[in-house]
């Protein structure tokens, strides 16, 4: 434990000293590196710790809010341990980018120490938030993580959507965290206390006592999380406020805040909540609400031009996948424990790849903003002969979020299709929402291709020559290479990383709830996963597909190079015609067209690009001299006379200060004096 | 280990039987229009004349050059998880969902080579291919659902040994029926060339392929065409079934055949759709299947 405190101060210091570092662009970077990885190395140490020798549990509270069941108390169990490493290894690879990102022109007019002290305090509030077991303290860092990564959003405060966006936000997350606190003092009420402990025998209290009162209580809790995961139709905030955070911070919301929302699901649903008839209404819930931001988020995402906001949809589209499955699994807590176990596992296996390849492509993103500064994908193209190393970094992720063997996403999509398809030859409806996924994961992949191909590939766009040449800095290569190799280590081992959730889950859950992680899994050790359910096997060995892929190319690069023929570089034929590479390509704008015209909602003359229901917030424009105009203006009742007065009085009071001798004698007199007569009148009352 | 040799068996019988569906299926063409026809060896022919011909390279990427490698690569690793005359070689290495995937990883490296290139045409047929895929694989995978539903299992063994003994019911007949449809896409024959459309966007993604890169192309193509045979005769029409393995191999050859004559049939009878009605035609198939899952699910 002590380790893990080490950490979060470390991280507290480096955020005081990037603040007292003031405008040193450069090495103030280095000191935001230097800290979160020095953080990291003692994180993942306590993280090798809790899976070596058991939690880490503090015997006695930190501190004790006095006359409130709430104290500050950590408790690192294999969950919180599982996330903890994600969290830290995002951080020093999201530091280590910003480094070089954040000298770009088009935030040379801000001040860096704003950025990174708020960026490690967001990351101090992240793992406290994961390992804390008190629900009262729980809600204190996860809104200092809210209000941290509200800064964020809105850095570089100069630009009118970016207020709006972070606004957006702002509004948004704060009423899911009054939703999350309402579900807890309900709560609190029946248990007395907040520690997770308390809470999780009032919630098998409750469940038999007043099963109704739980049900609202689980449906707060999940409204809050699922707006923080931006599940629709609650996470409306992320395609705005994602593309309007710099690179960096975008990453890390991706990487580590809205995976908070599916901690804080597992959390409830399977750790707090014992199985019973309220996982399998919730289960449902869960998984028709992972579908739905599934079908809407990637469906929307193959109609958008900007690059961030493309990237931000499919964050929508991938937390519907994790959602599904681990709705999945909670929905088969009850009935199904291995079943239950393989969704759970493949909802946090997804979670991981989405945090690898995710934060990959929004690293991409940046790199190609650092490059050409602009983020319209109609505006780009031909990167890869500048970036060709940026390139292959991206089609790798690509090729992994789009669920293509034998990378990542493919092993956690795999385990996520078996998992419904098999929990649909129970209840038919999880067939359904696993088709749709499967569906879904070909819209994926077609929005992606035109990603890749309208900013790495096709004709060069004219904002080549502006470009610099030679690819992006190291500094921002590596934390892109860090990931891509993780897209394929997960790839080609998946058992590696379902190991180890497996431990992480099963310690929720009674003893002997489910076998070993071989029971589960299949024998085979390294690369493969074998699951028999219900006596129907099925498995997914990549190493051994790999190798015979190997082998076939070996065998098609034989028959390809066997002529030994001659080649000869040429121009591209235009059917004869000599063209203007302007007139020759093909915009981001142009791929699918026939597609998108289907799935336009068209009624009467109203017509939308594609199935993504914009929420227009009405603008609220008060009278000047309305009542409540001048009630919510704070500053105007409150703030400005307040300071208006206390500054009229300091000026006043300063004429006092003339510099006289005689006139500060004569106030000391007169000091002298009133005391006196005070300690007269008071020792004459008594 | 067993299951890796004769994996590697079945590849190259894949790899070297699938001109000579090709020549066969031509064959029939020529029979249906009344024509002599090119000699049932001419794919082959016509792969060794492309893989001795110069390589013109007219963009700087890599997958402009390696793409070709990769996707026979790719539909080739798929045939290790197909019955083709015995149960999949290396079936506890990948069931049904695997080996859509794979034949996915083909398409997209179609795709990649399309999008390298320069060319506009290439774009287009490229950017064609994806909604093909995003339309005729979802058609492909319901149709196996459906019938994973009714084996209660997602290996194509567990599947063919199911309905060898079940008899037909609906919900297996509108399977087989949008499957039918689904491979004649995914063989890119007519009505469903739209991809490639030689008249229209000639050739489409292939446009600046020369040579050995298109000749691994071609090949590709074949060994689909011969893969999603298969696996419609295992999963569709498995009967008669032999226990010895050479019968049953010659057997899947005869019904590849007939197979072929149904699709050469609609092939010549049928003129090409245009991009959106073919996306039309079969998110309506989609829906039908749809429907065939929800008489699985029922149990009819």
């Amino acid at each position: 434990m002590p380790t893990f405190f080490a950490a979060v101060a470390i991280y507290l210091t480096g955020a005081l000293i990037t603040l007292w570092m003031g405008d040193r662009r450069r090495s103030i970077g280095w000191v935001a590196w230097g800290a979160s990885s020095l953080a990291t190395v003692l994180i993942l140490a306590c993280v090798i710790q809790v899976f070596t020798s058991g939690p880490i549990i503090m015997e006695k509270a930190l501190w004790q809010v006095p006359g409130l069941g709430a104290s500050l108390l950590f408790r690192i169990d294999y969950l919180s341990a599982l996330f903890l490493a994600i969290i830290s290894i995002i951080s020093v690879l999201v530091t280590l980018y910003a480094q070089s990102f954040m000298q770009i022109a088009h935030y040379q007019q801000q001040s860096l120490r704003y950025f990174y002290a708020v960026l490690l305090l967001f990351f101090a509030a992240v793992i406290a938030v994961v390992a804390i077991s008190d629900l009262f303290f729980f809600f204190i860092f996860w809104e200092m993580m809210t209000l941290c990564s509200y800064l964020l959003v809105i850095y570089r405060s100069n630009d009118a959507t970016r207020l709006r966006a972070g606004f957006k936000y702002f509004f948004m997350t704060h009423v899911a965290t009054a939703f999350l606190f309402i579900g807890g003092l309900v709560l609190y009420l029946h248990s007395g206390s907040f520690s997770f402990t308390a809470l999780k025998s009032a919630m098998v209290q409750m469940q038999s006592a007043s099963p109704g009162l739980l049900h609202l209580v689980l449906g707060f809790f999940l409204l809050g999380f699922a707006t923080k995961a931006g599940i629709l139709p609650m996470g409306d905030w992320l395609p705005d406020a994602y593309p309007a955070a710099p690179a960096p911070a975008s990453v890390s919301f991706a990487g580590s805040m809205t995976k908070l929302g599916i901690y804080g699901v597992i959390r409830v649903f399977c750790d707090f909540l014992p199985a019973g008839s309220h996982s399998q209404v919730w289960g449902l819930t869960i998984a028709c609400l992972g579908a739905i931001s599934i079908l809407v988020g990637t469906m929307t995402a193959l109609v958008q031009e900007d690059a961030k906001r493309l990237l931000s949809f499919h964050v929508i589209g991938q937390m519907g996948y994790i959602f599904l499955a681990i709705g999945t699994g909670i929905y088969f807590l009850p009935v199904q424990p291995v079943l239950a176990i393989i969704a759970l596992g493949a909802g946090i296996f997804h979670l991981i790849n989405n945090v690898c390849y995710k934060s990959c492509l929004f690293f991409v993103a940046g790199s190609v903003f650092y490059k050409v500064g602009t983020r319209d994908i109609n505006k780009i193209g031909g990167l890869a002969t500048i970036l060709p190393l940026t390139a292959g970094v991206a089609v790798i992720a690509f090729l992994s979020i789009a669920g293509i063997p034998p990378f990542s996403g493919f092993s956690s999509k795999w385990l996520i299709y078996e998992a419904t398809l098999r929990g649909g030859f129970l209840k038919p409806v999880f067939v359904i929402l696993g088709l749709l996924a499967i569906f879904v994961s070909a819209v994926t992949l077609a929005s992606f291709i035109k990603f890749i191909g309208s900013v790495f590939y096709g004709k060069y766009a004219d904002n080549k020559s502006k470009a610099k040449t030679g690819d992006v800095p190291w500094s921002m290569q590596i934390p892109q290479f860090v990931l891509a190799g993780l897209c394929i280590l997960f790839g080609l081992f998946p058992r590696l990383p379902v190991q180890w959730i497996f431990r992480a889950l099963t310690p929720l859950f009674p003893p002997g709830f489910v076998g070993d992680a071989s029971s589960v899994y299949g024998h085979s050790t390294l690369a493969g996963l074998e699951l028999h359910v219900n006596d129907a096997a099925a498995g997914w060995q990549a190493l051994p597909l790999f190798v015979v892929f190997v082998l076939c190319a070996a065998l098609a690069f034989y028959l390809f190079r066997s002529a030994k023929v001659t080649q000869r570089a040429d121009q591209t034929w235009f059917g004869g015609e000599p063209i203007k590479n302007e007139d020759g390509r093909y915009r981001a704008h142009s791929y699918y067209l026939p597609f998108k015209q289907i799935f336009r909602i068209r009624i009467g003359k109203y017509e939308r690009p594609g199935v993504y229901p914009t929420i227009r917030y009405p603008d609220i424009h008060l009278k000047k001299d309305d009542f409540w105009h001048r009630l919510i203006d704070v500053d105007r009742w409150f703030y400005t006379p307040l300071v208006n007065a206390t500054m009229r009085f300091l000026r006043f009071f300063s004429n006092t200060h003339s510099g006289l001798p005689h006139v500060y004698l004569l106030w000391m007199l007169i000091g002298a004096l009133l005391t006196v007569i005070l300690l007269f009148a008071f020792s004459a009352g008594k | 280990m067993r299951g890796f040799l004769f994996g590697l068996w079945q590849i190259i019988l894949v790899l070297m039987l699938a001109p000579l569906l090709d020549g066969i299926m031509r064959k029939l063409v020529a029979l249906v229009h009344s024509r002599i026809g090119p000699p049932v060896h001419q794919p082959y022919l016509d792969l060794l004349k492309l893989l001795g011909k110069e390589e013109m390279v007219s963009s700087p990427y890599t997958f402009f050059r390696y793409s070709a490698v990769l996707a026979l690569a790719a539909i080739l690793t798929s045939a290790v998880l197909v019955p083709l005359g015995a149960a999949p070689p290396m079936e506890s290495s990948g069931d049904i969902i695997v080996f859509i995937y794979l034949v996915t990883l083909a398409a997209v490296m179609v795709v990649l080579s399309g999008i390298t290139s320069d060319s506009p045409f290439s774009f287009i047929g490229a950017s064609r291919e994806v909604m093909f895929l995003l339309t005729v694989e979802p058609v492909i995978v319901v149709a196996l659902v459906i019938m994973a539903i009714k084996a209660q299992s997602t290996q194509f063994s567990d599947v063919i040994a199911y309905h060898a003994q079940a008899p037909f019911s609906l919900s297996v007949l509108i399977a087989g029926g949008g499957l039918f449809l689904a491979i004649i896409a995914q063989m890119a024959r007519l009505p469903f060339d739209t991809v490639e459309a030689d008249q229209e966007i000639m050739e489409g993604p292939f446009i600046e392929q020369s040579g050995p890169k298109l000749a691994l192309f071609k090949w590709m193509i074949y060994v689909k065409q011969l893969i999603f045979a298969a696996v419609f005769i295992a999963v569709f029409i498995p009967w008669p079934m032999f226990e010895n393995y050479g019968l049953s191999l010659v057997t899947i050859l005869v019904k590849m055949a007939i197979l072929l004559l149904l699709v050469a049939v609609v092939h010549v009878v049928n003129p090409r759709l245009r991009i959106d009605q073919a996306v039309r035609f079969f998110l309506i198939l989609l829906v039908l299947e749809i429907g065939g899952l929800a008489f699985a699910l029922v149990g009819s």
